[in-house]
C-alpha cells in the first residue's frame, strides 16, 4: 500500500513563507480534502508534493524514498496531478492528450502499444470523454476539457492523485460525477487523493479526512469532523458558519453567512416573539442592520433557539416541548419592557405558547411599539379553538402595526426608528420646557395631545 | 460502436506516418534531381542520373556511364551538388530548429532569431568579413568559423543571462534572447557603418545565400546537422508534452528543465552550423514548422520529421528560384541573387494563402 509522508515541511517562495512545518501522513484508501483561504498555502503544498516546489527544510518520503531524490518518471509513475489551469500549446486532439498519461510507461522513441490504448479507453470512458476522441482540445467545453485533463492524470495508473481545485469548470452534475469516480477509485483501488476544495459541502461528502490551512500553517487535521466545525471555520475563514449533518446525505453540511456588516450600532433594541424557525432570518438581518436583538419564549432545541445561540442573542427559554411557565413568561415581560420594539413572527400557536401572544398583548398596552407579520394568515397557525384568533384580534384594536411580510416590517422599522429619535427629541425639549419656572399652558396641553 | 474505429484509426497512423514520410523523401530526391538539370549549361537528365549512378558503389558497374562528358560531370559534381546539398541540409537545419525552438518557448513566433543565434552568427560574420576577410582554416574560410563561434557563445550568453538558480523560465529566455539580439544586431549596424567598402559583403552575408558553396564547407556542418537531428528524435514526445506547459510535463514524468536544456542546444547547435555557410535566410524556421503543422497536426514525432524534409525541398526550390533569376536579370552584378530574399517573396504570400483556408483548424 502507498504511504506517503510529509515531515514539517517549510517552503518560500523568495524570502517569503508560504508553508511552515506542515506535516501529514496519509496511505492508500484516504481521501483528504485540503481546505484554507486563498493564499493559505494549499496549491503550495500541492505543488511541493508534486515535486514542483521544492521545501527549503523538511522530507516528503513517497513508499519511504525522498521524492525529491527519485526520477521524474519514477514519480510520475505513482503520482499525478490534475492543475488549477490547464493551457495547452498545440491543437491535439483529445486522445492524443490522454496517452501522454501514459508517458511515464514508454520508453524513448516507443510508440503506443495496445495496453496503453486500453488503458487510455478504460479512463476515457469512466470520465465520459470516449465520443471526444478524435475532437481537437481547444473546441471543447471547459467542462470537457477538465474531463480530459483528469483522464490523462488517471492514464497513468497512479497510486497518489492530487487534484487543486479540479471542479473549477465543472457544472453540478459533472463535480458529482467526477467526485464520484474519484471516490470509487480511492475505495477500490487505494488511491490516496490529495483535493484542494472551494466548496466546503462537496469537501464534507467525499473527504474522509482534511487538513485546514490557516497562513501557510497547519490549523487543524484530522476527522473530517473535527476539522469542518464553525469555530475553525470562524478562526480560519473568518465567517460564520452554521454546520449541520444533513438530515438526506447524513454527511456534514456547512452554510456560510455572509460576514457581518458593520452598520452602525442603532442603539434600538427589538424583542422578537417567534418560533419553529419562523424568527431565524430576521435575526440575523436585524443584526446586521445595527439592531440589538432579543428573543423570547423559546423553547430549548428549537430552530429559532439554535439560531439564537448560534448569533448569542439573549432569549428567554423554556425546557424543549414544555408549555410557558409563569416564571419564563414574566421572565419574558422583563425582556420585553426592556425592548424598544416587539415583533411578533407568523408562528404557529398552540396551547404551548399561547402566553407568547398575552406577552405580545402587554407590550402594547406598555405603549411599546409592536409590529406583527402576517405572512400566514392566523386561521391557519391557530391551534387554540380561536384563542389565538381572539387575542391577535385584539391586538390589532389596541395600534400593533401589522404587516405582511419581513420586507415590510424593515422599511416600516427604519421609519419607526427614525420616528423615535424624533419623538425622543421632542420629548426632551418637552421636558426641558416643562421645568417648574416656564410652564406654558399650550405646550402642555400640546404634550398630551401628542401621548394619545 | 466507433470504439474499435477510433482505436484502428490510431493504430494505423504509424503506418501513414512511414508513407508521408516516404513519399517526402522521395519528393526530395526528385527536387534534387530537377535542381542539377538547372542552371546556365544545359545538361541531360541522362546524363545526370549517369554521373550520380556513378558514384554510388555496385550501381557502376551495371551500366556504361562512358557517354557523360567529363565536363558536365565535373559541373554537377562540384559546383551544382554541392550547392543543392547545402540547400538540403541548410533547409532541414533551419526548419528542424524552427520545431524545436516553436515547440520549448510554446510561442508560434519563435526561430532561430529568438535567442540571437542568428545576431551571434551575424556579428561574428560581419566581424570577420571587417577584420580577416580570405584568412582560411583548414580549408574553411574564417567567415563561416567566425559565424558559428558568434552563435554559440550567443546561445551561451542569453542561456545564463536568463537562469534563475537551476531553473530556465521559458519567458525569461524569450525576453534575454530578444534583448541579445537587439544589441547584437546593434553591434552589426556599427561594423556596417565602418565597414565601407566591405560594407556590400555584410550586407550580402546578411541577406542569406550560400551561392559559392564548396564540399568542404559541407563536411564542416554536415555532422552538427545529421548528429543533431538526429540527437531532437529522442525528445520528441517530451516535446509534446511540454506543449502541455511545463508544470504538467513534469508530472508526466519529463525531466523538464533537462529536455529543454538539451534541445535548446541542439537546435542551436543545427542553426549555427547552417547559418555559419548561409547567412541569415529568413522564414524557413518560422514558416515551415508552422506549414507543416496546418497540413499534419501538432504531433512532433511527425511534425519533425516532416518539417525537417519539407525545408529542405523549400529551400533547394527557392534555390533554384535563385540561379534562375540570376540568369536572366544578371548579372547586375558579379554575384547571385541570395536566396533568402526568395524565401519570403515566395514563402509568406503561400503561407498565408494556407493560413487562410485552413483558419478555422488553426487555435492555439
Amino acid at each position: 500500500m502507498v504511504l506517503l509522508t510529509v515531515d514539517g515541511i517549510e517552503c518560500r517562495y523568495g524570502s517569503v513563507k508560504v508553508l511552515e512545518d506542515v506535516s501529514l501522513s496519509v496511505k492508500g484508501g484516504d481521501f483528504v480534502g485540503i481546505l484554507g483561504p486563498n493564499g493559505s498555502g494549499k496549491t503550495t503544498l500541492l505543488k511541493s508534493i508534486s515535486r514542483i516546489l521544492k521545501p527549503h527544510k523538511g522530507t516528503i518520503l513517497l513508499n519511504k524514498a525522498d521524492i525529491y531524490s527519485l526520477k521524474s518518471i519514477d514519480v510520475a509513475k505513482q503520482l499525478a496531478v490534475v492543475p488549477q489551469d490547464t493551457s495547452i500549446g498545440f491543437n491535439f486532439a483529445v486522445l492524443d492528450i490522454v496517452l501522454m498519461g501514459r508517458n511515464p510507461h514508454m520508453k524513448r522513441l516507443q510508440m503506443e502499444s495496445e495496453r496503453d490504448m486500453a488503458v487510455a479507453r478504460k479512463v476515457m470512458n469512466l470520465t465520459n470523454i470516449w465520443h471526444l476522441a478524435e475532437r481537437p482540445i481547444n473546441e471543447l467545453s471547459g467542462g470537457e476539457k477538465q474531463r480530459v485533463i483528469i483522464a490523462r492524470a488517471l492514464a497513468q495508473e497512479p497510486k497518489i492523485l492530487l487534484l487543486d481545485e479540479p471542479l473549477t469548470h465543472l457544472d453540478i452534475v459533472n463535480q458529482l460525477e467526477i467526485m464520484d469516480l474519484v471516490k470509487d477509485l480511492c475505495i477500490e483501488e487505494k488511491l490516496i487523493i490529495l483535493a484542494v476544495f472551494h466548496d466546503f459541502n462537496l469537501a464534507a461528502r467525499y473527504c474522509g479526512s482534511a487538513i485546514m490551512l490557516k497562513k501557510g500553517k497547519i490549523f487543524s487535521v484530522g476527522n473530517l469532523a473535527d476539522v469542518l466545525n464553525s469555530e475553525n471555520i470562524k478562526s480560519v475563514f473568518n465567517v460564520d458558519a452554521i454546520v449541520t449533518k444533513h438530515l438526506v446525505t447524513n454527511s456534514i453540511f456547512v452554510i456560510p453567512l455572509s460576514p457581518q456588516k458593520l452598520s452602525p450600532s442603532k442603539k434600538c433594541s427589538i424583542h422578537l416573539i417567534c418560533g419553529a424557525g419562523t424568527g431565524t432570518a430576521l435575526m440575523k438581518i436585524l443584526l446586521d442592520e445595527g439592531y440589538s436583538v432579543t428573543a423570547g419564549v423559546l423553547n430549548v432545541l428549537d430552530t429559532d433557539f439554535e439560531t439564537a445561540q448560534f448569533l448569542k442573542i439573549p432569549v428567554t427559554t423554556e425546557a424543549p416541548f414544555s408549555p410557558i411557565t409563569k416564571k419564563t413568561h414574566k421572565a419574558n415581560l422583563t425582556m420585553i419592557s426592556e425592548a424598544s420594539t416587539v415583533v411578533l413572527t407568523s408562528v404557529p400557536f398552540g396551547d404551548g405558547n399561547l402566553q407568547n401572544l398575552e406577552a405580545a398583548l402587554i407590550a402594547v398596552k406598555k405603549g411599546i411599539p409592536t409590529f406583527v407579520i402576517e405572512e400566514v394568515p392566523i386561521e391557519r397557525r391557530d391551534f387554540t379553538g380561536g384563542k389565538a384568533r381572539a387575542l391577535l384580534a385584539e391586538l390589532k384594536n389596541k395600534g400593533a402595526e401589522f404587516v405582511k411580510d419581513q420586507n415590510e416590517l424593515l422599511s416600516l422599522l427604519n421609519v419607526s426608528v427614525e420616528k423615535l429619535k424624533i419623538a425622543k427629541e421632542e420629548r426632551d425639549r418637552l421636558l426641558d420646557h416643562l421645568k417648574p419656572e416656564k410652564i406654558p399652558k399650550e405646550i402642555k396641553t400640546k404634550g398630551k395631545d401628542k401621548k394619545k | 460502436m466507433n470504439m474499435d474505429k477510433v482505436e484502428n484509426t490510431f493504430f494505423q497512423r504509424a503506418s501513414r506516418w512511414k508513407i508521408i514520410i516516404l513519399l517526402l523523401i522521395l519528393a526530395l530526391i526528385i527536387t534534387v534531381i530537377i535542381s542539377l538539370n538547372m542552371g546556365f549549361a544545359p545538361i541531360p537528365f541522362s546524363d545526370i542520373l549517369g554521373i550520380i549512378g556513378k558514384q554510388i558503389p555496385f550501381f557502376d558497374r551495371l551500366f556504361d556511364f562512358s557517354l557523360v562528358s567529363p565536363v558536365n560531370e565535373a559541373i554537377v559534381l562540384e559546383v551544382r551538388l554541392p550547392r543543392i546539398i547545402a540547400g538540403v541540409l541548410i533547409g532541414a537545419a533551419l526548419a528542424a530548429s524552427g520545431v524545436l525552438y516553436q515547440g520549448v518557448f510554446k510561442n508560434p513566433m519563435a526561430d532561430s532569431y529568438v535567442l540571437g543565434v542568428s545576431a551571434g552568427a551575424a556579428v561574428g560574420a560581419s566581424a570577420s568579413i571587417l577584420f580577416g576577410a580570405g584568412v582560411m582554416f583548414f580549408e574553411l574560410r574564417l567567415i563561416q568559423i567566425a559565424a558559428f563561434v558568434g552563435a554559440v557563445s550567443a546561445l551561451f550568453l542569453v542561456y545564463n543571462l536568463a537562469r534563475v538558480g537551476s531553473r530556465v523560465p521559458v519567458t525569461t529566455l524569450l525576453l534575454c534572447g530578444i534583448a541579445v539580439n537587439f544589441f547584437l544586431f546593434a553591434v552589426v549596424s556599427v561594423l556596417e557603418i565602418i565597414a565601407a567598402n566591405r560594407l556590400h559583403d555584410i550586407v550580402f552575408w546578411l541577406m542569406g545565400g550560400y551561392s559559392n558553396v564548396y564540399w568542404q564547407h559541407i563536411w564542416a556542418i554536415l555532422p552538427f546537422i545529421v548528429i543533431g537531428i538526429a540527437t531532437a528524435f529522442f525528445y520528441v514526445r517530451d516535446l509534446n508534452i511540454l506543449a502541455m506547459g511545463e508544470e504538467t510535463a513534469h508530472h508526466l514524468g519529463v525531466n523538464v528543465e533537462r529536455s529543454k536544456l538539451i534541445l535548446l542546444v541542439l537546435a542551436s547547435l543545427i542553426t549555427a552550423a547552417a547559418v555559419s555557410v548561409c547567412g541569415l535566410i529568413g522564414f524557413v524556421g518560422l514558416m515551415i514548422p508552422h506549414l507543416t503543422r496546418l497540413v499534419i497536426g501538432p504531433d512532433h514525432r511527425i511534425l519533425l520529421p516532416t518539417s525537417t524534409i519539407v525545408g529542405a525541398i523549400f529551400l533547394v526550390l527557392c534555390d533554384d528560384l535563385a540561379r534562375v533569376l540570376s540568369t536572366f536579370f544578371g548579372p547586375m552584378s558579379t554575384r547571385d541573387w541570395p536566396v533568402g530574399i526568395i524565401t519570403m517573396l515566395c514563402g509568406a504570400p503561400f503561407f498565408i494563402f494556407l493560413l487562410k483556408k485552413k483558419k478555422r483548424s488553426y487555435g492555439t
